[in-house]
C-alpha cells in the first residue's frame, strides 16, 4: 500500500470550522491545566481576572494573558532553576534542555516527560514526513548533540518514522562530508548557514555533492534563511537536492511550522496542537492575512510547562491554507519567519532588518561568508558595513560585486548607504547552529 | 473499557479509533498498578506514551498523563 501524504490525514485535512472547535476544546483543558497546576499561570490570570470558563469561543483567547520571555526569566531568577512555570513533580521528567542564548540572556531550562518528549518528536514527523520522509531515508543529522535542543526532536522522529539515523554528533566538517556520502545519506538536517558550509567544504576536498552524494533532500532549522529564495536556490543547486523549512522553539521543545513537499513559499502551522496569532506588536490587536505581525503561540503539547499566547517577537505574515495545493487545510506564514521584530536596527533614520539584508546578500552566489558590522562615525553618524568573504575561484567577481551589491542594498533600503568590505577568506566566523551575523559596536546609550 | 465513542468533535469513532482507544485505556489502567515489575512498568509507561500520541493525534483524547509517571 502506498504512503499517505499526510503524517495524520484526518487532522490535516479537517474543515477549518472542526479545526476552531478542535482548538477551542484543547485550549480550554489547557488553561484549565495551567491554572490548576501552575503558580506562574494562576498568577496570572487571577490579575488579569481570567477563569477558563470564560473561553466561550476562540476569540476570547483574547482574554487570556500574554506571556513574555522577560516574565519567564524573571520567575526562573526568582526561583532557580525553573521557577514557578512547573505544573508537576520534577521527578516526572525525563530530560533538561536548555536555550542557545542567541541574543546572550539567561537561557530558558526546560523539563520535559516520557510523554511531552515524545509529542516533541511527534510534531517532526508532521513536518518530515509531510516534506517527504520515508521509512526508506537515510538521515543525516549535523548537529553537535548538545544541552540545546536543536534537532533532537527531529532524530527521534526519524527514528519513529522508520529511517535510518545517522547521528552527525561530535566531528569535523570533514568528517561528516566523508559521511555522509559514505553511508549515501539521502537527507542532511542541518542550519541553511551550515548546510552551505558543508557544501563549500566538499568542494574544499574536491567532492562535488550534487553529483557524487545521495542527498535529495534538506530539511533546515534554526535561522529563518531556509525560507529565503536566494539561500533556498542556492542550497539547492549546490547539493542537487529539495530544501524544506521548519521553525521552531525551546519554549516549546518542537516545531510549529513546517514546509510541505509541494514547496509553497511558506511553512504550514502545525493547528490541530497549536494556536498560531498575529498581532500588531504595538496595540497586540490581530492582524489579517497578508498582513505583517507578531507571532503569538499557544502551545497543546507540553504539560509540564504550559505555553499560553507566548510574545515571540517572530516577525510573520499569514496567508490561508489555499495558498498551497497540497490539500493541508492548516494555514501557512508566506516566508516562514520573517526575522524579529527587536532585530531591527534604524540607521540613519531607516530601518534594516538583517533578514532583509540576507536575501539580497545571497543572490550573491560568489558570497560564501558575510558580517553586518554597524558602527559610529566620530560619535555622531551611523554607518553599515557588509563584510564579504568571496568564495575562492570567484575572485574575479569582486570589483563588480561590490558595486552591484552596494547598489542592491541601497535601493532596498530608501537610498541608504551601505560599505562593502571584502575579507580574506576563512576571516569571518563560520556557524553550526545559529549564526550571528550582526555585529553592532555604536556605544549604548547612558542616560 | 471506554466510555466514549464519540472524538473530541462528537464524531462517531470508527471501529479502528474504538481499538486504539481500548488499548490506550487499557495501558493506562496497568500503568496504575503499582506492583508490576520494572520490565513492565517501565515499558507499559513507554507504550502508554506512545498511544497517547496516536490518540491525542486523532482527537480520541486530551489528558495529562503525570499521575502515572508519564
Amino acid at each position: 500500500m502506498p504512503y499517505s501524504e499526510f503524517w495524520n490525514p484526518k487532522n490535516e485535512k479537517l474543515p477549518r470550522e472542526e479545526l476552531r472547535a478542535l482548538q477551542l476544546h484543547k485550549l480550554r483543558r489547557m488553561c484549565e491545566w495551567a491554572y490548576a497546576t501552575t503558580p506562574f499561570h494562576k498568577r496570572k490570570f487571577d490579575a488579569a481576572g481570567f477563569k477558563p470558563d470564560q473561553l466561550r469561543t476562540l476569540d476570547d483567547i483574547r482574554r487570556i494573558p500574554f506571556m513574555t520571555r522577560e516574565e519567564w526569566m524573571e520567575s526562573l531568577m526568582e526561583k532557580p532553576m525553573f521557577g514557578d512555570l512547573l505544573a508537576t513533580d520534577p521527578v516526572n521528567a525525563i530530560r533538561y534542555h536548555l536555550t542557545s542564548g542567541t541574543s546572550g540572556r539567561t537561557p530558558i531550562r526546560v523539563l520535559d516527560s516520557t510523554k511531552d518528549w515524545d509529542w516533541i518528536a511527534e510534531m517532526w514527523c508532521y513536518g518530515l514526513w509531510g516534506f517527504g520522509i520515508r521509512p526508506e531515508d537515510i538521515v543525516y543529522f549535523a548537529f553537535g548533540y548538545g544541552s540545546f535542543i536543536g534537532f533532537w526532536g527531529a532524530h527521534y522522529a526519524c527514528e519513529k518514522m522508520g529511517a535510518l539515523v545517522i547521528p552527525g554528533g561530535a566531528q569535523t566538517t570533514e568528517a561528516r562530508i566523508k559521511q555522509i556520502i559514505e553511508m549515501g545519506a539521502t537527507t542532511v538536517c542541518s542550519t541553511p548557514t551550515y548546510a552551505l558550509h558543508l557544501w563549500q567544504k566538499a568542494r574544499e576536498m574536491g567532492i562535488d555533492l550534487a553529483r557524487e552524494g545521495k542527498v535529495n533532500k534538506l530539511i533546515c532549522s534554526g535561522e529563518p534563511a531556509g525560507s529565503i529564495p536566494a539561500v533556498k536556490q542556492q542550497l539547492e543547486e549546490a547539493w542537487g537536492a529539495k530544501c524544506g523549512d521548519t521553525a521552531g522553539m525551546t519554549e516549546l521543545g518542537t516545531i510549529m511550522i513546517f514546509e510541505c513537499s509541494h514547496q509553497p513559499g511558506g511553512t504550514h502551522i502545525i493547528e490541530d496542537h497549536f494556536i498560531e496569532e498575529v498581532l500588531n506588536p504595538s496595540s497586540g490587536e490581530p492582524v489579517g492575512y497578508d498582513e505583517l505581525g507578531e507571532r503569538v503561540v499557544t502551545s497543546f503539547g507540553r504539560g509540564f510547562i504550559p505555553v499560553l499566547r507566548y510574545r515571540t517577537k517572530d516577525m510573520v505574515m499569514k496567508v490561508p491554507a489555499s495558498t498551497c495545493s497540497c490539500g493541508r487545510t492548516w494555514d501557512l506564514y508566506d516566508g516562514g519567519i520573517r526575522g524579529r521584530w527587536d532585530d531591527m536596527k534604524l540607521i540613519r533614520g531607516t530601518n534594516v532588518y538583517p533578514r532583509a539584508v540576507e536575501a539580497i546578500v545571497r543572490e550573491y552566489p560568489a558570497i560564501d561568508e558575510f558580517q553586518i558590522y554597524i558602527s559610529r562615525r566620530d560619535d555622531m553618524q551611523d554607518e553599515i558595513t557588509i563584510k564579504v568573504e568571496i568564495k575562492p575561484g570567484h575572485e574575479s567577481e569582486w570589483p563588480d560585486l561590490k558595486v552591484k551589491l552596494a547598489k542592491d542594498l541601497a535601493e532596498a533600503h530608501e537610498g541608504l548607504r551601505f560599505n562593502i568590505e571584502r575579507m580574506d577568506y576563512g576571516v569571518l566566523p563560520h556557524f553550526e547552529l545559529k549564526a550571528k551575523r550582526l555585529v553592532d559596536v555604536r556605544p549604548v546609550a547612558q542616560y | 473499557m471506554t466510555a466514549t465513542n464519540t472524538d473530541l468533535l462528537g464524531k462517531p469513532l470508527t471501529g479502528q479509533e474504538q481499538e486504539l482507544l481500548n488499548v490506550y485505556e487499557a495501558l493506562k489502567k496497568l500503568a496504575r498498578q503499582d506492583d508490576l515489575p520494572p520490565c513492565a512498568a517501565r515499558n507499559v509507561r513507554r507504550a502508554l506514551s506512545s498511544m497517547w500520541q496516536v490518540t491525542n493525534d486523532l482527537n480520541l483524547q486530551f489528558e495529562q498523563l503525570y499521575d502515572v509517571g508519564v
